[in-house]
């Protein structure tokens, strides 16, 4: 047996952000935007149709997911199970979901089946029937899926975090009633398909091996004709954030606690946004970070613990992140305070700042690895910017941040006097 | 076709490499062969927290996850009833700090009474968070040993009872370590941008002076023929109904195995399915209904799971579901059903090609399973499955006798 010395650790390579693909831009007859990004070996391609087609522009509440979700409930030619039948049989997978500021539909598909399904996409898009049986039968599976929700602690402390973070009068932060389900009609729905799944509503993105194939199947299907394809136009949305203090929502018999400490943040075009980014990866964004370390780690309060900035279009929050048993919950949010103050008064070390710049630039490694992850990295730099330079000045930010900068960050950002906290648990 | 090469340490470590230069990283996967199926039934969930140890920390390593993150890697790890499965996934050019963890932990794991103290915490929140704070969060600590008498599948992986994590002491999880974690009882597998003889050389330099250890022999009773019904009702805080029903079947690889998962494809895969056509749609009985394998290696359970719509009953669902199999075991499937879902076998395996991560942990499990080429002769043993083979099977397999029932009811005030 030859003999190793452990206690040399292999040398690192430092690692690298890697190359930032650019994805081709292209439009169909008419303007809808396609961004072709060529990636991968394998003989598939991912296509996913992006509307402006979100919460945020809904008149009635639940009429954007609704309508996204009637999508593959029947179409003028061919009924649910039939159109069910006939995405099933290419082998593909759809997937279609509405969120606060947009809707999708993503296709994966094998290259070759690709005319077929692009066929079968721009059915489901442009032609629902919105049969009233099936639309019945989905708000019937929302509410009973919603009562389940409501009975989990971690739901109820978001679904009042976001309302005290962005005003509970808007789309943002509505918080769901069992009344919506009933009150919305099919009519709301269909509405809302009729005018804003359009093709001058639009954009599309394929990701893999060779996405030019897809190119002569979508002009065939989308591009625009009468009407001329228009930039998205977001209505403006009122914030109103919640004075900070502390919301206790008790759930009878609940074991552990949920846990939200937050404050209102930024967007993803404010010069903080990048460094925020560096500083709260430090604070809880990764396995061991501060919170982990302490909370979990040390105190084994927590099966897991962790913090986030993020940004929907036009407003940010940061959040930290738990479930706790019940008798542990003063205390943890105790040791985040603390942890939050030892960020904002003394710098971190150079150590822990080198092992943290590595591990982001892994991640924006993975980030451009294989045209799945791609595919969704390139649609962030779509909806919230165009910023195609955003991963390049990002990595710069990584490299080049200082221990003072993150010291001041966290200072402005995580304030623990101006905090939100959101504790949903037993009494 | 996913081409890889098999090299064999002296010490019995299993090494297995598949290069794929499109990516720019590589992952490793250790998989060993210690699942909650080799634990002691009075020191259940011991298999998953001796994986939640071995990121405590080793002889040369005092925080596992540093290195791991200063190489500009992620990594995780999971335990089922068979298997503890680790991987990391890094660029390329780190895969030696990778190969250096995984052998420091293999070697010399931090079992402390610190450590073993904060874990077994955490594992206690895990399971408050995961099984006992959530909605229908019980069913399989229920369902499990209802269908399981003998064999350990009984127990889910987390452990029976939390008290034999919070009993645990420093000696019985330093005998587990003995008895489990040795190079001969690990199958190592890379994928990504890293030649099998790169691999090979440095898994040597490596793992080649951790000593083999005395190779475990699994002796787990085979569970009886179950000869009857049964039936297990609970009232719990849930919105709506749950329906559970589990049947005996073969192990992972036997030829049911093959026929039951291109059925329960047909049967609820997807949206055409006829879960969703008969019992969701036309019926108006459930509002999801499933069945799937367990796909456990000893013989596992066909497990149907359906939540139920308002204001049904429960027996009359599960009429609705007996009926259907029923229909599965009278007469065939047709043309199309099956070739459907063998189109859908062949584009979502080819997806699944798409990680590296996958990859690398198939190749592993297949390994496991006999032969790591597994990965790319699955596919025919999907594709020569007969529309007959399906009609009897299911035959065999549905039947009342064979049968584990579970009503999962709302309390009712």
């Amino acid at each position: 047996m030859s003999k190793v010395d452990r206690t040399v650790p292999p040398e690192i390579i430092t690692p690298s952000a890697g190359s930032f693909p650019v994805p081709a831009m292209h439009q169909l007859t008419g303007g809808v935007p396609v961004y072709l990004l060529g990636t991968g070996t394998l003989d598939l391609l991912r296509v996913e149709f992006v509307f402006n087609a979100g919460q945020r522009i809904e008149e009635v509440h639940l009429a954007a997911s609704s309508a996204n979700a009637m999508l593959t409930e029947g179409t003028v030619i061919n009924d649910a199970m039939t159109i069910n039948d006939l995405i099933d049989r290419t082998g593909a997978a759809f997937t279609h979901m509405a969120d606060k500021d947009s809707a999708c539909l993503i296709a994966v598909t094998l290259t070759r089946k690709l005319g077929e399904v692009m066929a079968l996409a721009a059915e489901v898009l442009f032609q629902p029937s919105f049969p009233a049986t099936e639309f019945r039968m989905l708000m019937e599976k929302r509410i009973q899926s919603f009562r389940t929700n409501r009975q989990k602690t971690s739901v109820i402390a978001r679904e009042e975090f976001y309302r005290a973070i962005f005003g509970g009068d808007n789309p943002y932060g509505r918080v769901t009633v069992p009344e919506d389900y009933t009150s919305l009609t099919l009519e709301d729905a269909r509405r809302f398909h009729s005018l804003h799944y359009r093709p001058s509503n639009m954009y599309i993105t394929v990701a893999g091996k060779d996405p030019e194939k897809a190119l002569p199947e979508l002009e065939k299907y989308f591009s625009c004709s009468g009407e001329e394809w228009k930039k998205p136009v977001f209505p403006e949305i009122i914030f109103k954030t919640s004075s900070p203090g502390r919301l206790f929502l008790e759930v009878s018999n609940s074991v552990q606690s949920a846990v939200r400490v937050g404050w209102r943040g930024i967007t993803r075009q404010h010069p903080d946004y990048q460094g925020l980014q560096v500083a709260n990866v430090i604070l809880g964004g990764y396995f061991g970070s501060r919170l982990m370390h302490n909370i979990r780690e040390d105190k084994g309060f927590t099966y897991g613990i962790n913090s986030m900035a993020s940004a929907l279009r036009d407003i940010g929050f940061i959040a930290v992140v738990t479930e706790v048993a019940n008798e542990y919950r003063e205390q943890t949010v105790e040791e985040i305070r603390r942890e939050i103050t030892e960020l904002a008064t003394v710098e971190v070390g150079i150590d822990e700042l080198m092992t943290v710049r590595n591990h982001i630039m892994g991640e924006i490694a993975r980030t451009f690895d294989g045209p799945f992850a791609s595919a969704e990295a390139i649609r962030g730099l779509i909806d919230y910017g165009p910023d195609p330079d955003y991963y390049r000045r990002f990595e710069e930010k990584v490299k080049t941040i200082t221990p003072g900068e993150i010291k001041d960050l966290v200072a402005t950002y995580y304030n623990i006097d101006n905090a939100i906290e959101i504790i949903a648990g037993a009494k | 076709m996913i081409n890889f090469e098999k090299h064999i340490l002296a010490n019995g470590l299993k090494v297995l490499a598949h290069y794929d230069p499109s990516t720019p990283m590589v992952t490793t996967n250790l998989l060993y062969n210690v699942g909650s199926r080799d634990e002691d039934p009075d020191a259940t969930g011991f298999a998953h927290l001796f994986e939640h140890l071995m990121f405590e920390g080793s002889d040369n390593v005092p925080v596992f996850d540093t290195p791991v993150m200063l190489a500009g890697g992620e990594n995780n790890a999971f335990t089922n009833s068979d298997i503890t499965n680790y991987y990391i996934t890094l660029p390329a050019g780190n895969l030696e700090t990778a190969l250096w963890l995984e052998s420091d932990r293999l070697k010399g794991p931090d079992l402390s009474d610190e450590k073993l103290r904060t874990q077994k915490s955490v594992v206690t929140e895990e399971y408050r968070q995961r099984y006992l704070n959530q909605p229908y969060g019980d069913l399989f600590l229920l369902l499990r040993p209802l269908a399981y008498k003998v064999h350990p599948y009984q127990w889910p992986t987390i452990g029976k009872d939390i008290t034999h994590i919070q009993n645990a002491d420093r000696k019985s999880v330093t005998d587990f370590f003995r008895r489990h974690y040795m190079p001969s009882n690990v199958i190592l597998s890379t994928a990504g941008n890293v030649k099998p003889e790169a691999v090979f050389r440095l898994a040597e330099k490596w793992f080649d002076d951790i000593a083999p250890g005395t190779p475990f022999m699994r002796n787990i009773s085979r569970e009886p023929v179950q000869d009857e019904r049964r039936e297990m009702t609970v009232h719990r805080m849930v919105p709506s109904a749950e329906l559970l029903m589990a049947f005996h079947t073969g192990g992972r690889t036997s030829r049911d195995f093959y026929i039951l998962d291109l059925l329960t494809d047909i049967l609820s895969g997807c949206d055409s399915g006829r879960f969703p056509g008969t019992l969701v749609r036309e019926k108006e009985l459930f509002s999801e209904a499933d069945i799937y394998l367990s796909a456990e290696i000893d013989p596992g359970l066909a497990i149907v799971s359906g939540r139920l719509k308002e204001g049904v009953d429960i027996r009359t669902a599960e009429k609705a579901v007996t009926d259907e199999l029923n229909r599965v075991a009278g007469e065939k499937v047709t043309a199309a059903e099956l070739d459907k879902a063998r189109n859908r076998y062949e584009s979502h395996q080819l997806m699944s090609f798409l990680s590296a991560g996958n990859k690398a942990f198939n190749l592993a499990y297949n390994e496991l399973l006999g032969d790591a080429n597994g990965i790319n002769a699955e596919k025919d043993k999907y594709m020569s499955v007969t529309a007959e083979e399906i009609m009897e099977c299911s035959a065999r397999t549905f039947t009342e006798s064979n049968c584990s029932v579970l009503h999962y009811l709302p309390e009712t005030k």
